[in-house]
């Protein structure tokens, strides 16, 4: 590591990462409660619930990645500002108030949810008028989270079982899925997501260096900095309203990937995508392995290896 | 033409002025050191160079343009700048850093062309932290740090460069490659706006020398006329013996008596 650097991934990386890619997708395909399924199984069930697993992977993954540039900060996620407490108060308050909302409805809801509280921690952050940026969001995503929290325990607190029972579930993350309707609404935002941040890695290197040396390098700091967590916001936003708050996506992938190919984002952001996609896949493919021929929510087995990831991360030291 | 004018120029956080009546005039390839006690204004002078934050109001000229007239992006390639404060714990190699001096030369997202990698080597040589080159810059000494940056800073070809406080937490030696450094720099055509205190080190490297208290320029021109006891005495609010050494041609700067 010491000599070579992080420098060049290589192109046998990229294929075998690919490759990898690849084969658990198939590995996905094949796996289910199912043995020999018909057709309309694989057609409307299992693609979908893949193709919504490789969205929300590569939403979740790059928005840590931008996050991590902007807060300048490796343990930033998407969580830090306070996106899984808007999107959970609202499907929670959906679900206690009894109404009947179509399942897309539902996205919709908790998406705008998620959204409006990036928005409220924003304005939190640069309202408070510390001159610290990147803290001040720390800390009033911190904030909002335990609102958050403390809201989804109230609204918990007032329903029935079955209804508590459901926003448990629904804070669990899951990808089940049946038909296209889901991972088609999530692939537009996540898709205008990834092409904005793409276009902007080499900004987000600037920011890893300091706002003073970004701005004299050209850098319009303060709408780049706004454009990047509107595009975190959104792909985290959207991802979260869809499967819910699937958790360490964010915060792992983008670690792993940068003892691949360094902390160029105009490496990491690619290979951050690809790796979160890989998670995600194997994540929801053991989730139906594991109690087979039940399934487990992602969210579950995604806490529980990224819990142990943590630990491991805290005991290895940071070097 | 000069790579620096400011005529006139005040420079504000907001209502409250920090400085005021500012007149420079800098040459390519001169090295301009800029003094002045903590807290005077002396970062602040360069980041209004830039409009860092800072309400800049009067005539600025850069290599004869109006700043104001200028792009950021067009700003960045005749301007680079080294703050006293960076990310010092980036994963990131010294070659990778020292790449991103070329931002302003390309798209947000491209690879690195032929060309950066080709000027970012020679600016690595040219520092002298070529054979760092691979290293990760987390795990470089503060000096080497630094060095690494400047190089940065001159993968940018900028006509100016403003450096606040290089050498701060640098030994002797290192301090003395620094300003040896920048001596030849200046040789190749850069103009060279520093802020610095090590008078003693680094007075002689200087061609012009502006002296700052009080929120104004106290004293500008060659260092024979500033680097007197009167007006260093003046700057810095306490008396100063100050004389030049013959054999070597600096400056030397001394307390004058027990309690200032």
């Amino acid at each position: 590591m010491d000599e070579r650097g992080a420098g060049k991934p290589g192109g046998l990386f990229r294929v075998v990462f690919i490759f990898c890619l690849v084969a658990a997708s198939v590995l996905s395909l094949v796996t289910g409660a199912v043995h020999d399924p018909p057709s309309w199984v694989i057609m409307d069930m299992r693609l979908p619930r893949l193709v919504l697993g490789l969205l929300t992977g590569a939403a979740l993954a790059v928005s840590g990645c931008v996050l991590q540039a902007i807060l300048r900060n490796d343990l930033a996620t998407p969580y830090t500002l306070g996106i899984s407490a808007g999107a959970g108060v609202t499907a929670g308050a959906v679900i206690v108030s009894g109404l009947m909302v179509p399942a897309l409805g539902m996205v919709l809801l908790g998406t705008a949810g998620a959204l409006l509280s990036v928005a409220v921690v924003y304005s939190l952050a640069v309202g408070s008028g510390r001159g610290d940026l990147g803290s001040s969001l720390v800390l009033a995503g911190v904030t909002m989270n335990l609102v958050g929290a403390s809201f989804l325990l109230l609204l918990e607190y007032f329903s029935g079982a079955s209804r508590m029972m459901e926003i448990v579930r629904w804070m669990m993350g899951d990808l089940a899925v049946v038909g296209w309707s889901k991972p088609l609404f999530l692939a537009l935002p996540v898709v205008l997501g990834l092409i904005v941040v793409a276009a902007r890695t080499g900004v987000m290197n600037q920011l890893s260096v300091g706002d003073d040396i970004a701005y004299s390098r050209g850098v319009s700091v303060r709408s780049e900095k706004n454009v990047l967590l509107a595009s975190a916001a959104l792909l985290a936003g959207s991802t979260v309203g869809t499967v819910g708050p699937v958790g360490f996506v964010g915060l792992m992938v983008p670690h792993i990937m940068r003892t691949f190919v360094g902390s160029d984002y105009r490496k990491l952001v690619p290979a951050s995508a690809v790796g979160g996609m890989l998670l995600v896949i194997l994540a929801d493919t053991l989730s139906r392995v594991l109690v087979s021929p039940g399934e487990l929510p992602v969210g579950i087995v995604m806490s529980v290896a990224g819990g142990t990831f943590f630990m491991m991360l805290l005991l290895g030291g940071r070097r | 033409m000069p790579a620096l004018t400011m005529a006139g120029v005040c420079a504000s956080y907001g209502d409250r002025v920090v400085l005021s009546g500012i007149d420079i005039s800098l040459e390519p390839g001169r090295i301009c050191g800029l003094v002045g006690p903590n807290g005077v204004g002396k970062s602040t002078f360069l980041k209004a160079i830039l409009g860092l934050g800072v309400g800049t109001t009067g005539k600025v000229l850069v290599c004869g343009r109006d700043f104001r007239d200028l792009t950021r992006n067009e700003l960045a390639k005749l301007v680079s700048y080294l703050p006293q404060n960076f990310d010092h714990r980036l994963r990131l190699t010294v070659h990778e850093m020292v790449l991103m001096g070329r931002h302003p030369y390309r798209k947000g997202w491209a690879p690195d062309s032929g060309e950066d990698l080709k000027i970012s080597g020679e600016c690595m040589k040219e520092i002298g932290v070529w054979h760092l080159r691979n290293r990760l810059f987390v795990e470089l000494s503060g000096g080497e740090k630094r060095l690494v940056m400047l190089a940065a800073a001159i993968a940018q070809e900028p006509e100016l460069l403003l450096l606040d406080e290089p050498g701060s937490s640098l030994d002797f030696k290192h301090l003395l490659e620094m300003w040896k450094l920048l001596e030849r720099l200046s040789g190749r055509g850069i103009a060279i706006l520093v802020s610095t205190h090590e008078i003693t080190v680094a007075g002689r490297y200087m061609d012009l020398v502006l002296a700052l208290a009080g929120g104004r320029v106290l004293a500008s021109g060659p260092p024979t006329g500033v680097f007197t006891p009167e007006t260093l005495s003046e700057v810095f609010g306490v008396r100063l013996k100050v004389w030049r050494e013959e054999e070597t041609g600096s400056w030397l700067v001394v307390p004058g008596d027990g309690n200032g």
